[in-house]
Order: structure tokens, then sequence, then C-alpha cells
């Protein structure tokens, strides 16, 4: 007998540039993370080595200042399509400004967070307005990574960009306090990877709706009777 | 009635200092000492790594430098019972060493000098005459007429410019002033030679420290590592190096300053029974030979000379120590008369001087920052006199013998040692005898290294979680001003409390409940004063100590914590 | 009035050729960072340039600063104070004392009313009215007021006047205050360092006697010409760090070899000084090249950014117990435990759902 499943609509919801965007920002996050707990803490090699014959250190901080340069325009590029891109990709989506952004804030941790309640319907088949506002917070701290990060560059680079930046250092009192919270922002971004890898694979489990492969696809999977008229 | 003379700031000293005197039918009948500024460096010390004491403490005092870090770090070795490498203590000594001549010969030359020189009656001196009796009294090269007449040339000129500029506004021709124009010449040829000659010898601080002022130290050894098989290292070159500082520094001394305080001394031998204060002395000693805690092996012996009784050195007790703030804008808890030991050390700020601008100070009630130190309720001196008495009383040859060598040449008896110019001379003379250590120090380090010892830190404590709960310990050692202590008491890794008792909180402080006078205004009664609006006499005796007023004031735990008695010394 | 010598006449008395004056001028414009074609206005400044009156203040401080001063060798302290400035105050070598002391500077004060240069070495109390550091009975805030009123610039020495330093660490019992934070309206140069090189600090002094106006400074207030690079930048340790080869303890067999000091704490990263350039003492050594890493000393803050033995600052405060990666740690750890709790918890109260989802699905059952 042919078995027949509920019957569902298909979203196109993450186009191209946003999942782009989505995998060089999670390169660069975890070449960034892995490079920068090195920087502060650097491993006690035990060589004999004459030190011109050696650049390990170097080549770390080399790939976290190349990385950084590539996060920053990644983040630009993203802000842009924020005006362009689709709904989803819109930049209203992160500030959270509606009642109905609230509304469904107050669901999502209901259903989610503390899974009091079974309800199915859904609001939006792009993010969910939790995950908006855990994406701004990203923002914010990209934001003053960037700052931070490219601020302590500066005297070491010749390049425009990295001045920038410089008002930070007298800003924050030196670059003892600014190298302190760079490397503590840095915890930022490890919960929220593995908050973030964790609820994408929860969702997946849970709903069926194809979340982690909506980053690589762009489709999205969602019951008709589900969706929220 | 007696008439009140005031001399604020004290210059030509470390730190602020005020002396207000009384003097009737010109003699000074009552005199009193005040600290006028206050930093608080204890309170600020409270709940840091014990590691980083010494570099905080360091900066206490700029001119006595190192001597802070040294007592910081070991009192933290003390109270997590951490013993240093040998060749370590050697490289502590030898920075002690440099300390002392150039921290001596600066004092003597920069700070004390024109008290007893009279810069202006070299200009009319013969330089040629100069020249013989510079001749006379030292083998020293720079010693030609020409020379001395290019000096006074020099300053000639720079008095007929109309700008005095440091020398300005003195008290130039005041008649207290015994020395003939052509040694006024030589001290002031050697007063430039000095400052030239001073920036040498920190270079040893240099070479093992980094740099000076404020060179650097570790808690459980020295930060400069030994490798004779490297050239990022101490090699044979920086050792050569700091030989060869240790030889320029001999000669200046045996060859420059001993020679001139000799040759200033018997023009003012009234001076040998003026200013001779308290009667009682003590001194922590220092210069190990044989570890830190094995004070019988110190070059500076340990111990405490009571009324000035030549056959007796009593042993120092670090329990019978207290702190009274009777006269000082201090409070107590339990009643402000009482005294209380470093470590039960319960303080709150409280001004109660006059508001500024004020004219003079209400010394009928408290009077300084500073607190005022007694052992045994008695009142110490402390400072190179103390040290070269303790170690002439203990019986050590080496101090019996430049002391004898020294009154003999000058032809007076022991006790002239207890007065202004005593303690001068005892300050040059240590200075001799530091020197003559230095070669025994870097001798023996040289030794070490022959024989592969080249251990220059101690890891085993390092790490704070190798550390009891709590700790308690002091670090002893002499500044160059005198007997200097560090209390640190240490709770979950950090400091719970920290107290400094130094040379000059013994010297300079207010009287004590029961109206004891401390060293400087005990030394200042009876001192002759011709002229009270040019108060020489006064600046002359104060210099003598070598004020380091920054190191006296401090303050302590504003909460008043208590601090148990010490266990470990 | 008489007249005020210049530095060429200085040295002509003192017997030397102009050769040697040009020579002279050329080693001020060289170490000042002045450019060959300049050097001609410097020798004219030279020449006609009387010396100028220079008043250093006490404050709270602790005198490494003269200390420091004096040790200079390039120019020699004797030479700056005897032939280069008027040095009418400064209680550490001045041979008056007391009110005749203060009269001096109240008469340059007067006498020189703008014209004069102001040095100060150690903070302000500010605190109870400035009763904890009181001069001649006055309080060094009512003293720093007025003397800045009439000087033509002040130098702000050191730690202390640029940053509070010691004093001016947590918690700041006295108020201790900089310079900068209390006189506005006047040109500062801040020469920060616990001390400042000797060679700084009498280079800056030659710079505005030799050029007639201050060096340029950066954001901070500091010469550039001594303050814009990081000692790490300048390190001749650096090659180590590039590659990764660290002292982990002092005298370890790293140390002995003279490996980079970053993991003892070396605050040379994030220190602006010349350190390890023009170095200490006559370029005899500098704290890194005696083994000890840079503590900071030229930084504001730099007793807070404790312990000294980390290069990054304890999240509590001063130890090391805890720093930013323990506080990392500690948060990523509960995050895995709260995720932990999340994934069990969904499984018993999600389970309806999943379920009835497999068994919508056509491969369900």
């Amino acid at each position: 007998m042919e078995q027949k499943g509920p019957s569902r609509v298909t979203f196109y919801v993450w186009q191209l540039p946003v999942r782009l965007f989505h995998w060089i920002n999670a390169l660069c996050i975890v070449l960034l993370i892995i490079t920068g707990y090195l920087i502060g803490n650097p491993v006690a090699l035990q060589n004999s080595q004459e030190a011109h014959m050696g650049h390990w250190f170097g080549t770390v901080r080399l790939i976290h200042f190349a990385a950084a340069y590539v996060f920053l325009f990644a983040w630009i590029y993203r802000i842009i399509y924020a005006f362009m891109g689709n709904q989803y990709a819109r930049w209203t989506n992160y500030l959270p400004l509606s009642q109905k952004q609230w509304d469904e804030f107050k669901d999502v941790i209901a259903i989610d967070i503390f899974m009091m309640v079974e309800e199915r319907k859904i609001h939006s088949p792009g993010h969910n307005s939790v995950a908006c506002l855990s994406y701004l917070f990203l923002g914010l701290a990209s934001v003053f990574q960037i700052a931070s990060g490219f601020g302590l560059l500066a005297p070491m680079s010749e390049w425009w960009i990295a001045d920038l930046f410089t008002w930070i250092v007298p800003m924050m009192d030196g670059d003892t306090n600014v190298r302190f919270w760079h490397h503590l922002m840095m915890w930022f971004f490890v919960i929220f990877t593995m908050v973030h890898v964790y609820i994408v694979a929860f969702h997946d489990y849970v709903e069926a709706r194809g979340t982690t492969s909506s980053m690589i696809g762009g489709w999205k999977f969602v019951e008709e009777k589900d969706l929220q008229k | 009635m007696a008439n009140r003379i005031v001399v604020d700031p004290v210059t030509r000293i470390e730190g602020h200092l005020r002396i207000e005197a009384e003097v009737k039918d010109g003699k000074i009948v009552e005199a009193y000492s005040s600290g006028t500024m206050v930093r608080g460096l204890e309170i600020i010390l409270k709940g840091r790594d014990p590691r980083d004491a010494w570099a905080i403490t360091e900066r206490v005092c700029g001119v006595c430098t190192t001597v802070h870090a040294l007592a910081s770090i070991r009192a933290v070795e003390d109270a997590l019972k951490i013993k240093i490498p040998p060749s370590a203590e050697l490289v502590r000594n030898l920075m002690f060493c440099a300390q002392y001549m150039q921290d001596h010969v600066v004092h003597f030359y920069h700070l004390h000098a024109l008290d007893w020189v009279d810069v202006v009656s070299a200009l009319s001196a013969n330089p040629a005459e100069t020249s013989k009796i510079a001749r006379s009294i030292s083998p020293w090269p720079k010693s030609s007429p020409k020379y001395f007449g290019a000096i006074q040339d020099r300053v000639k000129k720079f008095v007929a410019s109309g700008q005095l500029g440091i020398f300005s506004n003195a008290y130039w021709g005041h008649p207290a002033y015994k020395l003939p124009p052509e040694i006024n010449l030589l001290g002031v040829a050697h007063y430039l030679e000095a400052l030239e000659w001073q920036k040498e010898i920190v270079k040893i601080h240099a070479i093992f420290g980094g740099k000076n002022p404020h060179p650097n130290y570790v808690v459980g050894g020295m930060p400069c590592s030994i490798n004779i098989e490297e050239v990022n290292s101490i090699n044979i070159e920086r050792l050569s190096h700091v030989k060869s500082l240790l030889q320029e520094a001999k000669t200046f001394v045996e060859q420059v300053y001993i020679p001139d305080v000799l040759a200033v001394a018997p023009y003012y031998t009234d001076w040998a029974a003026i200013g001779g204060g308290l009667s009682n002395y003590l001194s922590f000693g220092d210069l190990p030979t044989n570890g830190y805690n094995d004070p019988l092996s110190f070059k500076f012996p340990r111990g405490i000379i009571l009324d000035r009784n030549l056959n007796e050195v009593v042993e120092f007790d670090v329990n019978k120590v207290e702190e009274y703030i009777a006269r000082s804008w201090y409070t107590y808890g339990t009643g402000d008369n009482k005294g209380k030991h470093p470590w039960e050390g319960e303080t709150n700020l409280n001004y109660t001087g006059p508001q500024p601008p004020y004219e003079f100070l209400n010394v009928e009630g408290k009077y300084s920052w500073l607190k005022t130190p007694r052992w045994d309720g008695k009142p110490m001196e402390v400072g190179p006199l103390a040290r070269m008495l303790v170690g002439y009383v203990s019986g050590r040859e080496e101090f019996q013998e430049v002391v004898n060598g020294a009154l003999a040449k000058l032809n007076v008896p022991a006790t002239v040692l207890f007065s202004t110019l005593g303690r001068t001379a005892a300050r040059a003379l240590e200075t001799q005898l530091v020197s003559n250590w230095s070669f025994e120090f870097f001798d023996q380090l040289m030794a070490n290294i022959k024989n592969g010892e080249t251990r220059m830190f101690n890891n085993e404590k390092w790490d704070p979680t190798t550390w009891p709960a709590t700790a308690k310990g002091v670090g002893l050692t002499e500044a160059p001003r005198g007997a200097l202590s560090h209390y640190i008491n240490i709770k979950n890794q950090r400091i719970d409390n920290y107290q400094l008792v130094v040379p000059s909180t013994w010297n300079a402080s207010p009287k004590d409940p029961q109206g004891q006078r401390s060293a400087y205004e005990e030394a200042l009664v009876g001192t002759p004063v011709a002229n009270i609006e040019q108060p020489l006499e006064i600046i002359r005796t104060i210099h003598s100590f070598d004020p380091c007023l920054a190191c006296a004031v401090h303050l302590y735990d504003e909460n008043g914590s208590y601090v148990h008695q010490l266990n470990t010394f | 009035m008489e007249e005020r010598q210049t530095f060429w006449d200085k040295m002509q008395e003192k017997g030397y050729t102009r050769r040697d004056f040009l020579k002279f001028c050329a080693w001020i414009g060289a170490a000042s960072g002045l450019q060959a074609s300049s050097i001609g206005s410097l020798v004219h400044a030279m020449e006609t340039k009387p010396r100028p009156p220079v008043l250093w203040f006490h404050f709270q401080e602790c005198t490494c600063c003269s200390e420091s001063f004096v040790r200079s060798s390039h120019p020699i302290v004797a030479d700056v104070v005897l032939d280069h400035i008027s040095l009418d105050y400064t209680e550490t070598l001045q041979a008056a004392a007391g009110h005749q002391a203060e009269e001096a500077r109240r008469h340059t004060m007067e006498k020189y009313k703008g014209q004069y240069l102001m040095l100060v070495e150690g903070s302000i109390p500010t605190a109870a009215n400035g009763v904890y550091c009181c001069i001649g009975g006055h309080t060094a805030l009512d003293i720093v007021k007025e003397a800045a009123a009439g000087a033509a610039a002040i130098v702000a020495w050191g730690n202390c006047a640029y940053a509070g330093c010691v004093q001016g660490a947590k918690p700041n019992p006295t108020q201790a205050t900089p310079i900068r934070d209390i006189i506005k309206g006047k040109p500062i140069v801040n020469v920060p360092g616990c001390p400042p090189i000797p060679e700084v600090m009498a280079g800056t002094i030659v710079h505005y006697l030799a050029f007639g106006r201050l060096p340029q400074l950066d954001s901070q207030g500091r010469p550039k010409a001594f303050y814009s690079r990081r000692v790490h930048d300048t390190c001749y340790r650096r090659p180590n760090y590039d590659a990764g080869l660290f002292v982990e303890t002092f005298d370890d067999e790293n140390a002995r070899k003279g490996y980079c000091l970053y993991k003892v704490g070396c605050r040379g990263p994030v220190t602006y000084n010349a350190c390890a350039v023009t170095k200490w003492n006559e370029a005899t050594s500098f704290p890194i090249q005696s083994g000890h890493g840079c503590i900071g000393c030229s930084e504001a803050g730099n007793w807070d950014n404790a312990p000294l033995y980390e290069h990054l600052p304890g999240v509590l405060g001063y130890t090391s117990e805890t720093d930013a990666d323990t506080v990392g740690m500690v948060a990523a750890g509960i995050t895995t435990a709260a995720l932990g709790v999340h994934a069990l918890t969904a499984n018993a109260r999600k389970r309806k759902q999943i379920r009835k989802q497999i068994e919508e699905s056509p491969g369900g059952k």
C-alpha cells in the first residue's frame, strides 16, 4: 500500500548570499577562536630550533589577522544584504521592535526552551525571534571584536582599515583592557557556537523541517497544518 | 619667649618633610618633625598577588630604590618558606652593594655637601692651592690646577649669568660655613664628578635587574639567568662589566669620597658634639653569606645598642616592636595612647591638623602622617651610624679597623660618633666596607659559575596553588637609611594584610604618648641656631640622617583587620 | 636687567669650538628625530636662546623621576642644570630650604610669568581637600593650580603625574589624580614610565629648548618620538615570539637562551615606550634583556592589570586564580550541562510529537 505523508509547503528561505555568508562567517569564527585561544595561551613546544628557522606563532597570528579581515568584510557584506535580500534576510528581523516579535519570542521560549507546550504552529519559516535576538547579540559581539581586534592591530598595521579603530584603545584605558575584553569575548563565540549547533540539531530532530540542510540548499519544509494563518 | 621657626619644605631629601623648632637663646629647645604627604599603599596592596608586592612597594621610594623590593620578596619567601639559590643571593647582594655606594655618594655630595660647602666661597679659591690639597689627600688624577681652574671658571660664569638655578637663595655666606675657599672649590668639583659617576655604578642594577631606578626582582630568586655560553644571558661580557664598575666604584669611594669626608671633618669638629640625639641604635643587619635565615652570617650584623653602651649588643626581638599614633593623624579603636604591634596594625586616617594654607602645625596635638615605632617602648635611631655601631660592638674586625682608623686619623675618641658629624662619617666608612665586600660577592659568584652553580630561581612554590591557605612572613633588610621591615599576611593566595615599618618612620616620627622624642627631634634639641632666618644648622643635622619621607609615610588598613602573631620568625 | 646667556655663549666659555657646538646641535637634532635640513635652525636657536627658567614640583611621588633624570648620559645632567636650563626650584637638588626655597619659586613665578617651564613629578591627592600632600603649609592642589596658571608649558613626569601610578591604583584612597585631569587649557607633555627613561626625560627638555616648541604628541599627550612604538614590536626577542619560543618559567632552559617572556607576563605587547630601543642606563640593558618581562610601567592602569606574571589581568582582580579563560571554560561547562539537560528533557517531552511524525512519514511504519 502506498503511504502518503502529511503535505508540506516548501519555502526557499536562505538565498545564496545568506548561505555563503553563514559558512564564511562560521569558518572565520572557528579559525579566530582556535588561533585566538593559542595567541592567548601559546602551547609549549619543545624544540631546539633557532628563532629564525621557525615562525609557527607568527603563522597563527597571521591566520588570525587574515580571518579577521574576512570576518569584517563578510559582516559588511551581510549588512548590505540585509537591505537587499528576501523577507527572511531583512534587517527588520534582527531588531526586536514589534509586538509581534515579542509574542513569538514568548511562544518560542515556551515551546523550544522549556518545552511546556506542545504547539507546532510556527510564525515564520525563517528565523524565529529568539534566534534573531541571538544573532543581534552575535552581531554586536562581532562589532566589538572587530573594533577591539583592529584597534590592537593598528600600531602594527600599515593599512587604513585597522587605523579606523584606533579610538577604542584610549576609550577603554589602554591596550591591556582591550586585550582582556577581546579575549573574554572570545568565549561568547564559543558558547554561541555550541548553543547554535545544538539548537539547529534540536529543531531538525523534533520538527523535521530540514533546518540543517536549509543552510546548504536554502529550502525549508513545513507541514501545512503547522503554518499559522 | 621662644621663637618658632619652620623649615618646610626640607629640601635635598626624598619626600615631604617639615620641621618646626622652638629656639631660645640661640639654641633649639623643642622640635617637631612632620611628614606632610601620604599615599595609602598598604590599602592598595590588599587583595593582590603576593608575588606582585615587590613591584608596588619598590615604588615607595625611588631614591633608595631596590630596598623595598628586597624586603618584600623576603617577606613573601619567609611566609612561603622559599629558599633561594646561592647565586641569586649573591646577585641580590651585589645589587645591594651598588645601591649603597650610589646612594651614599649621592647623599654626601648632592643632598648633604651643600650644608658644609659654600659654593659662592669657591669663587675666591686659588686653584693651585686646591690642587695642592687634593694631591696631598688622594691619588685621584683629576687634581691639576688647570682642572680646578676650569671648574672655577665654569661656576664663575654660571654665577655671572645671574641665574643661580639650584644654587639660588641658599644660605651662602652663613657664618657656620667654615671651610676655606680652596676646599669649597674641591667640594664643588667633586659634586660635579660624583653626579657623573653615580650614573655608572647603577649599571649593575641594569645588568641584573634591567634598569635603574626600580630594577626588577622576582620572588624565589632573580629574573636574570646566567648562561656563560649564551649571548642572551648573563655571560662573561656582562660579568666583566659588573667587575669593572665595582672597580671604578672602589676607586671613587677610596680616592674621592672618603678623603673628602676626612678633609672636611676637621673644620667641623664642633659638630662632633652636636646632634647626637637618641642613645639607642637598631640594625636589622644584611648581606647574607649563608642564606637569609642565618643572621649570624650577615656582613652587617643584627642587633641593638642601648644607652650608648659600647660593651653589649642586645638581641633584636621582632615581637617587641610597637607603633604609636598618639601624635599622628590616625586613630586606633582601642584608644590613641596604646601602641600596636605592626601585625595588629589598625588605623584610620584622621587629619586633625590645621586646614591649609597654614603657618604652624598644632604641635600640641597630632602633627604628622608618620606613626611612631618603638622597640620595647624605647625610641631607636636607625641608619649607617646604628649599623656601624652594632658592627663595631659585635667585635667584627672589619668594622673596628675602619672606625678606629678614621678616629686615629682625626685624633678623636669614639664618643664623637654620637653626633651629626659621626653619622655622616659612619656613612662614608660603611661605604668603604660595602665596596670591599662587593668583590667578595663577585668572586664567590664567579666561583659558583665555574662550579656550575648557576641556578637563579626556585620554581617550587611559584604556583599559588602550592601555597598554604594562610601564611605570614617578615622581610628585614637594611636600607641605606636604616632598618627596613615588611610584614605580610597571605590568605587564599592573596595579600590579606601588608605593613611597612621603615627607617624614616623610626627616625622622623613624632613623639610617643610618653612624650619621648624620636631621633630627628631629639637630635635637634640643643642644636645652636645662629640666625633663625637661615637655620642651616637644622638642615645639617636633619640631612645627616638622610631623610626619606615617601618611605615613612604610608597608611594602614582602614578597616583595622587583626593580624595574628607571626610564627615563622 | 641682566642678560641671559645663550647656549653658544656658554659653550664658548667652556672652551668648546664652533665645530663642537655644531656637532652638539647635530646630535640633539638626531636625538629628536630632526631632519638634516632643519639643523640650521637648531644651531640658530642654540646661539640666541637664553637659559629658560624651569620649576620642578614634587607631589605624591617617590623621586624616582628625579633619580632617573640625573642618570641621563646624553646630555649629562650637570650640563642640563648648569648650562641648558635655570632650574630654580627642585626639592631634591636645590641648595635652599624652607621659606628661602619657596621664595626662589615665587620669584621665578612672578618674574617669568607665562615663560617658565613647569615640570611635575607626582600625582595630586584631591580627597579631604588635599591635606594628603602639603608643602610649606599649602596643599599640592593649590600649588599646582597656581603654578600652572603662569607656566608656558607643563611636563608631567612619570606614571604618577600621567596616571596616578601606585597610589592611584585601586582603591586609590587619597584620590591621587593625574595632572592632565586637574589642569586644563595648558600644553601638557606626558612623559610616562616608572620612572621614564633618563635620556627620554632629558630629550624632552632639550627638544623644547632647542626648537622653542613642544615635541609632537600622540593622543595621550606623549611625545611621539618615544612613545609611538610598542616595546614588543621593537624588542630584540620578538623573533622568538613569532617562532613560538617561550620562557615557561624563570630561569628555565628557555630563559637561559633568551626566549620570549610573553608567557611569564611580559607587558611588552601592550606598552608604548622606547625601552627596547633607547634602553636604560646608557643602553646597558632593559628589563626584558635582563630576564624579567616588561611590567608596563608607562601605561595608565598598569598596576590594576594584575597579576604581573600573567599577560592578561585576572577577572576578579589582581590574582591568577580566575583569568578570562577560567571564566569562559566555566561558562562553556554550564552551557554544555544545560544543553545536556535540554536534550534529555526534549527526548521525554517531545517524544509524542517525534513519534507521531515518524508514524506519519511514509517510511515510518
